[in-house]
């Protein structure tokens, strides 16, 4: 290489490159975009921005890694990738190569030049990137986001790009500079960072499920080109602790350095390789050379001419019809579909959107993380948003260059010039494009399927597709290509169309992150339809239809515009202007009004639907009415109870429609007389009546509260009985744009619950009706921390138990739910008449109704769809399991009979109402078990317990008051897991829910669980998982039978108590049954008041044999914080090995006998160390510290040692 | 018949490429004669309906081409300057293809006549292979084959010889005559021995205007008597070139073969009355600023 030409080839390339538009519109958008960012607070989410103390500074070398990292993946990675994909395709359009390469230049310097200006050019914008953080974080004044800037270090700027700015825009470059040169295609120049984006986006940067191996985790940090996954797997998931952000350096590793390593070589290899293709390629093809020929063998390319004399050309009788339409599109199609698949692209994106879509979709997870079936609907419905986002980009790319093909080969004059149809031409090249998207989509459904078969449970077909890629993808597709058609022709040509299309998608993107689009918008469908095997797509069919016809009508006027602009002749500049005046325009329009009728009426019928719809802008407006004339008097203002509810309940799932007549009975169990008292009815009820101890009663109707003002006022101690009578649609109208839905009446299914007015009155002011989180939110309520003396409200339900007798009528083919036993059910005419009485006092109840096949247990009884069998098996011993051994630990279950049905998906939630479990289809119907991890027992047993906590106890209103709901069913189904599965599952189990809270945890925002309130991020997973574990730590503290005595005298004290407890009342009544007070009163303190995690490691690991034993030497220390006494142990082989499937189903996994331990329990406070030694009579392998995962830790996986 | 009318187009620029042009082009072959950049790409763009004028009028057969380009493309057949074609297809397949999009129809089927016309333009040795691997003559004879088919009323051939051996050029020139005589055959060149071997009448174009229209007898019998050619040195070159009007100068043998036009056969020694070729006449058209055709032409604003 000859260093000055190389240089004269970079300077060249550079001055070029710096002043393309694209690098100064990059330059433009990063300075926005830092501006932008540097007005709000982007900074590492540790949750600091919401409690009062130190903030977590955008300055940090970790915010700024962050920041660094999405700029230059969302934006640089697309520039530089067609700064260097395109250099060499352009050069080859202008067709300088030949003069090019007959200079001295040698392909390597050329090549090489070309790159190294890319990468110098691009290199100078990261450089401003930097310069531009610097500038907005520490010269512009900050403001009020002065907390959240730290003081200037160069080096929190410098490391970040160095560290993750160059090895990815290396990579990015070399790669693209290689795909550019070998293809010599543009579309796939573009593509490639794009598929690069989707695939960090929804999979690499944020797929990391509690389960998964650690090998394949770190694989995964190790091709992730961005640095990401590495950054947030090592140093972010487990958070640490503004402190920490704040002041330290990102500590790199060996596999961080060697995966960068990795991806500059790849890169400089890329360009490496496109340079020797260029020598090849100047040197013409190789040809393999025939052994025993000669030259006179090989045929010369030009024949001699050979003078023949023609029949003249008016013999061939030659005519011309000009081609029809169709005709034309068929032709055009047929050419173009053999020009793509002559694109490589095509073998690179399909099987990456396809991998993508799959990959993505197969692995869903349910509740508590558990992984999902992937049942043919719900993975079509699920790949949708993937897909459609893809396949248009694919397209749009795909249209654009295919019509651009004509001028790029100088064939436009020829091509132009015939008579066949601008239409066909469109259309047709339209339509070959369109082949790819349904190719991937026929391979996508071909993939899921031998994955489907594979797993051989759920059955492979082809209907659901066939619907919802079908009739509601397809539509988008042909939209979107119509739309890129007008836009190229609006814009004129390649990036024209580009930007025009790009901003769409953004616009429709950014829309649908804010919630802002509606059916009348929302052209993608992103986010609207929800999938059910019970019947999908039956809410909001109509706006659906209207929708897609919309689309469609759309698709056909911007094919229309897009033909009327298209001229293929050049328009004359004169008269151009001539046409942009506003008479021309006009006239314009107009003559494209016909076109738009279509699309008008469908899309102004689905806006009118949704602004008429449950929750459009009316019914918003009287949901406001109804909190701003109420809330003044009728918040908090007391209420008589209800002592008994008598319903009868006439659903018609057919139509939506209910008709429900009852009487609540009421009484004053205050101490003062009430003067008045207020219901709350629905939005959708009609012809509301009320009667007043069986008197017809006008209730005064304030937007739906309906005030009663009994004569003489409700002294304390009365009875009185509301009686009501009204029917309605539910959910009345469309939704807005989709999405779940928690309760309605559905030809599939009902479920129905008296937590809101939707089909039987609520006591009272709700206060979150009409509250718009941006407009009236409340004020979080404070509580003082002795809020819990004296009598605490119940957090949700009536207070007080009462009794209920609910009718359910319904068509005869539907099973009718409701609370309670089932005092008599009968068909008469058709219809389906099924009583349900308490046999025990309840403070909630429901209805669920459904087409369903049921299975029986020990009274239990699980109902579900005909098709859903795949875990009911499971579920019922679930049932049966919970219903035997949490009235053997906790108190008997007091009502006859425990069920669970099913509902359509079209929410994921599972309730568990006294007697009448409610399960979405896709939560433990097709949740999906391992033999390691038993997630539908997990499931089960956990919305099981809610029949002990949060039906029989309901706990106080207040903070941690949730808590002894949900984490003490956690710990209730960690208990169950255990004494069905064994030891094994319960552990593997509490590992997961373990990684869980590291993951979900802001360590600074972490309150205590007796300061719960579920206001923070991160609160859930303190709730449910730290809960659970904590309940389970304090029974290894007190022993089994201890903590069975305790909590069966806290249930007896507090289940039909008017006071309900917190957690401090939990643990006062636990007291009396510890041992050890000091010890219980240190663990309450630490687990429940205060915020600690141990986290262990071990170091110094020695062994010696004396005799026949050995002696092994760790030492182990407490990172973290928290005092606990843990056990730590030298031990050998595996405990419990890897079973198949088989042998999972034939129990309970038992430890391998070749297994052995030697343990020493240690009790650490945080930073402290010890050394353990321990004498074995066998040679260990490792020290592993908590083998009996007894004892909640961060980051367990690293406290191993091998010897 | 093909007409045109008082054509105007002006580029951004704004420059103007034709200049108010005023043509009748009857059946048969007929030359556009021009030097580069004379406006005959432009018009033949603007005829072929590929580009807009910015006013004046076309037609063909009484039929307007410029309110309605679509009518004429079924009956056209056009040879652009330059063009290319899907480098991946093969030769056979493109002109397949064209064929398609023209809707040419032929008793023997499409795929008959593709071979037909490849023979004709000696491409059948290369029918099979990709066009991105045919030389520049070869995609130009795929070209003329393109615009030969279907039944053209009109064929526009924009510098078509551009690129060919003689032989193939030789060829081409007999296809064409033989076409020419049921149809409007269009030839744009900057090459006088096309116009004079093929059209019985042309117009010769100069910087977007008609400044003759003639056939190339007429236009050699206008200048009988009038040229005149001697030797000179390279001073006495210079010195006519200023005084005189040299219509050519050649080297021959190492000397400058001087041609002049002397309308009053006043001429310096050694110069001798020649017979006048179409080459002179073309080149004293291109010299004059004031020529009989443009004289008389009419003064046209330029656009509005
Ligand atoms: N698209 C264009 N924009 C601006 N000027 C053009 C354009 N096309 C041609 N020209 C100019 O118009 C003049 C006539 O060009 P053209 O018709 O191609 O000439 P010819 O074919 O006779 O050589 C030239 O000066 C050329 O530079
Ligand atoms: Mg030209």
């Amino acid at each position: 290489m000859n260093a000055q030409r190389l240089g004269t080839v970079v300077r060249t390339e550079l001055a070029h490159q710096v002043r393309r538009p694209l690098f100064v519109i990059l330059l433009l958008i990063t300075f926005l975009v830092v501006w932008g960012l540097s007005s709000g607070n982007v900074t590492i989410e540790s949750g600091a921005s919401q409690v009062g103390g130190q903030k977590a500074w955008v300055t940090s070398e970790f915010a700024v890694s962050q920041t660094l990292i999405f700029l230059t993946f969302l934006l640089y990675t697309f520039f530089i990738s067609v700064g260097a994909g395109m250099g060499v395709i352009a050069d080859e359009e202008a067709r300088v190569g030949p003069i090019l390469h007959t200079t001295p230049l040698t392909p390597r310097e050329y090549v090489w030049g070309k790159f190294l200006a890319v990468l110098a050019a691009y290199g100078l914008a990261l450089g401003a990137m930097v310069a531009f953080l610097v500038f907005f974080h520490h010269v512009v004044p900050a403001g009020e986001n002065a907390e959240y800037r730290g003081p200037l270090s160069l080096l929190n700027y410098v490391r970040p790009a160095l560290f993750f700015g160059v090895p990815l825009l290396v990579f990015m470059a070399g790669t693209a500079f290689a795909v550019g040169e070998l293809t010599r295609r543009p579309v796939l120049v573009y593509f490639l960072p794009v598929v690069l984006m989707f695939i960090c986006a929804f999979f690499l940067w944020d797929w990391s499920p509690g389960w998964l191996d650690p090998r394949v985790n770190r694989l995964l940090m190790a091709v992730e080109p961005a640095g990401l996954r590495w950054l947030s797997e090592t140093w972010v998931k487990v958070d640490r602790g503004v402190e920490f952000y704040n002041h330290e350096r990102v500590g790199l590793d060996a596999l961080f350095v060697f995966s960068r390593l990795g991806f500059i070589a790849v890169g400089l290899g890329g360009v490496a390789w496109s340079a020797r293709h260029v020598a090849q390629g100047l040197r013409g093809a190789p040809v393999r050379t025939v052994k025993g020929k000669t030259l006179a063998d090989v045929p010369p390319a030009t024949p001699l001419g050979t003078f023949r004399e023609h029949a003249p050309l008016a013999s061939l009788n030659m005519g011309v019809r000009a081609p029809g339409l169709l005709s034309g599109l068929w032709d055009v199609a047929r050419v173009e579909a053999r020009g793509l698949l002559s694109q490589p692209g095509l073998y690179l994106f399909v099987p990456i959107i396809l991998l993508q879509t799959v990959v993505q979709s197969l692995n869903a997870v349910g509740p508590f993380d558990t992984p999902l079936l992937a049942t043919p609907g719900h993975f079509a419905v699920r790949s949708m948003g993937q897909a459609s986002t893809l396949v248009c980009l694919l397209l749009m790319f795909y249209t654009v260059e295919s019509l651009e093909r004509e001028r790029a080969y100088f064939f436009a004059p020829i091509h132009d010039a015939t008579p066949v149809r601008t239409l066909s031409v469109l259309l047709g090249k339209a339509f070959a494009n369109s082949l790819v998207g349904v190719a991937i989509l026929m391979v996508t459904w071909l993939a899921v399927s031998l994955v489907q078969l594979a797993q051989g449970n759920v059955p492979v077909s082809l209907v659901p597709y066939a619907i919802v890629w079908g009739l509601l993808m397809l539509p988008t597709f042909v939209l979107w290509t119509c739309f890129v058609l007008a836009a190229r022709a609006v814009a004129g040509g390649r990036f024209g169309a580009y930007g025009l299309a790009l901003a769409v998608l953004c616009l429709t993107g950014f829309a649908a992150v804010r919630g802002e689009l509606n059916w009348a918008t929302n052209w993608p469908l992103w986010g609207t339809v929800l999938w059910s095997d019970l019947g999908p797509f039956e809410l909001d069919r109509t706006v659906l239809v209207l929708n897609r016809v919309g689309a469609l009508g759309l698709a056909a006027f911007f094919a229309a515009l897009a033909v009327r602009l298209d001229g293929r002749r050049a328009p004359d500049s004169v008269s151009l202007l001539e046409r942009l005046k506003p008479r021309g325009l006009l006239s314009g329009a107009w003559r494209l009004t016909p076109w738009m009728v279509v699309p008008a009426v469908a899309l102004i019928g689905a806006a009118v639907q949704v602004g008429q719809g449950w929750q459009g802008d009316a019914a918003k407006k009287r949901a406001k009415e109804y909190w701003q004339k109420n809330l003044a008097t009728w918040k908090d203002a007391p209420q008589p109870a209800i002592q008994d509810v008598d319903l009868d309940v006439d659903l018609e799932p057919e139509a939506g429609t209910f008709h429900t007549r009852g009487t609540y009975t009421l009484v004053n169990r205050h101490d003062k007389a009430l003067e008045s008292f207020a219901l709350t009815g629905g939005d959708h009820w009609e012809d509301v009546r009320w009667t007043v101890d069986g008197k017809e009663s006008e209730a005064e109707d304030r937007s739906r509260l309906y005030v009663f003002k009994p004569v003489g006022g409700m002294q304390p101690g009365t009875v009185l009985r509301v009686g009501f009578d009204f029917h309605g649609r539910f959910p009345r109208g469309a939704t807005k744009s989709g999405g779940k839905v928690e309760e309605f009446i559905l030809p599939s299914g009902v479920v129905l619950t008296s937590f809101g007015p939707s089909f039987a009155p609520v006591i009272g002011f709700l206060d979150d009706i009409g509250v718009d989180p941006k407009e009236n939110k409340y004020e979080p309520r404070v509580y003082s921390d002795r809020y819990y003396e004296g009598q605490t409200e119940a957090a949700w339900g009536m207070g007080t138990p009462f009794t209920t007798r609910i009718r359910v009528t319904g068509p005869a083919d539907y099973t009718l739910n409701s609370a309670g036993v089932l005092e008599s059910d009968e068909v008469k005419d058709g219809r389906r008449a099924s009583v349900w009485k308490s046999d025990h006092p309840m403070s909630m109840f429901n209805i669920v109704a459904g087409k369903w096949t049921v299975l029986r247990g020990e009274g239990t009884a699980v109902f579900h769809h005909p098709s859903h069998v795949y875990n009911v098996e499971e579920m019922r011993r679930g049932l049966n399991a919970a219903r035997k051994y949490y009235s053997e630990w906790f108190y008997p279950y007091p009502w006859k009979e425990l069920k669970l049905s099913e509902f359509p998906g079209l929410a994921t939630y599972a309730q568990g109402f006294a007697t009448n479990i409610t399960f979405s289809e896709s939560i433990g119907f097709l949740t999906k078990s391992t033999s390691k991890a038993n997630a539908v027992l997990l499931i089960t047993a956990h919305e099981a317990a809610h029949q002990w906590w949060g039906n029989m106890l309901i706990p106080g209103k207040g903070p941690g008051g949730d808590v002894l709901s949900e984490g003490t069913s956690h710990y209730s189904a960690l208990k169950l897991a255990e004494q069905l599965e064994g030891p094994a599952m319960r552990m593997e189990i509490a590992k997961r829910l373990e990684e869980r809270y590291a993951k979900d945890r802001h360590l600074d925002a972490e309150q205590s669980l007796v300061k719960l309130d579920n206001s923070r991020e991160g609160d859930n997973t303190v709730l449910y998982d730290k809960g659970g574990w904590v309940f389970w730590m304090m029974e290894d503290l007190l022993g089994r039978e201890a903590m069975h005595a305790g909590l069966q005298a806290f249930l007896r004290q507090y289940i039909s108590s008017a006071d309900h407890p917190v957690l401090q009342d939990f643990t006062a009544a636990m007291r009396p049954f510890a041992k050890d007070a000091a010890a219980y009163d240190a663990f309450v303190q630490q687990w429940f008041h205060e915020v600690h995690v141990p986290e262990y490691r071990l170091s110094a690991a020695s062994v010696k044999q004396e005799g026949a034993q050995w002696v092994a030497t760790v030492t182990v220390e407490n990172t973290g914080t928290g005092r606990m006494p843990v056990e730590v142990a030298a031990v050998k082989g595996e405990r419990f090995p890897e079973r198949t499937e088989e042998e999972a189903a034939k129990g309970p996994a038992t430890q391998s006998p070749d297994y052995r331990d030697a343990r020493k329990t240690v009790v650490l406070g945080a930073g402290e160390k010890a050394e353990v030694t321990v004498r074995a009579d066998f040679a260990p392998e490792r020290w592993v510290v908590d083998p009996d995962v007894r004892v909640l830790q961060l980051r367990r996986e690293s406290a191993v040692l091998k010897l | 018949m093909l007409s045109l009318r008082n054509l105007v187009k002006v580029y951004p620029g704004p420059v103007a490429a034709l200049r108010g042009v005023d043509l009748d082009v009857p059946r048969g072959m007929f030359g556009l004669l021009g030097p580069n950049g004379a406006g005959k790409s432009t018009l033949m763009k603007i005829l072929s309906g590929l580009l807009e004028p910015t006013s004046g009028e076309v037609t063909l057969d009484g039929a307007d081409i410029v309110r309605n380009p679509e009518a004429l493309r079924p009956h056209l057949g056009y040879l652009p300057q330059e063009f290319g074609f899907y480098p991946y297809l093969t030769g056979e397949a493109m002109l397949l293809y064209l064929l398609k999009l023209k809707g040419v129809t032929a008793p023997q089927g499409l795929k008959k006549l593709c071979a037909e016309l490849l023979e004709r333009v000696n491409l059948t040795f290369a029918a099979k292979r990709k066009v991105k691997e045919y030389s520049g003559g070869m995609r130009q004879r795929l070209g003329i084959a393109q615009a030969l088919a279907g039944n053209p009323k009109l064929i526009i051939v924009d510098e078509p010889t551009a690129g060919l051996d003689p032989e193939e050029r030789l060829r081409f020139y007999r296809l064409l005559a033989e076409v020419a005589h049921e149809r409007t055959v269009l030839l744009s060149t900057h090459i006088v021995e096309d116009v004079a071997m093929l059209c019985p009448r042309f117009a010769v174009i100069r910087q977007g205007r008609v400044v003759a229209i003639t056939s190339p007898t007429d236009a050699k019998a206008a200048i009988q008597g009038t040229i005149f050619e001697g030797t000179a040195s390279a001073a006495e070159l210079s010195e006519l070139q200023r005084t005189r009007r040299v219509t050519q100068a050649v080297l021959f043998e190492g000397r400058n073969r001087v041609r002049i036009h002397a309308p009053n056969a006043a001429v310096p020694a050694g110069f001798e009355r020649v017979t006048p070729t179409l080459e002179d006449a073309y080149l004293l058209l291109m010299k004059d600023e004031q020529t009989p055709a443009e004289a008389s032409a009419p003064v046209h604003e330029v656009a509005r």
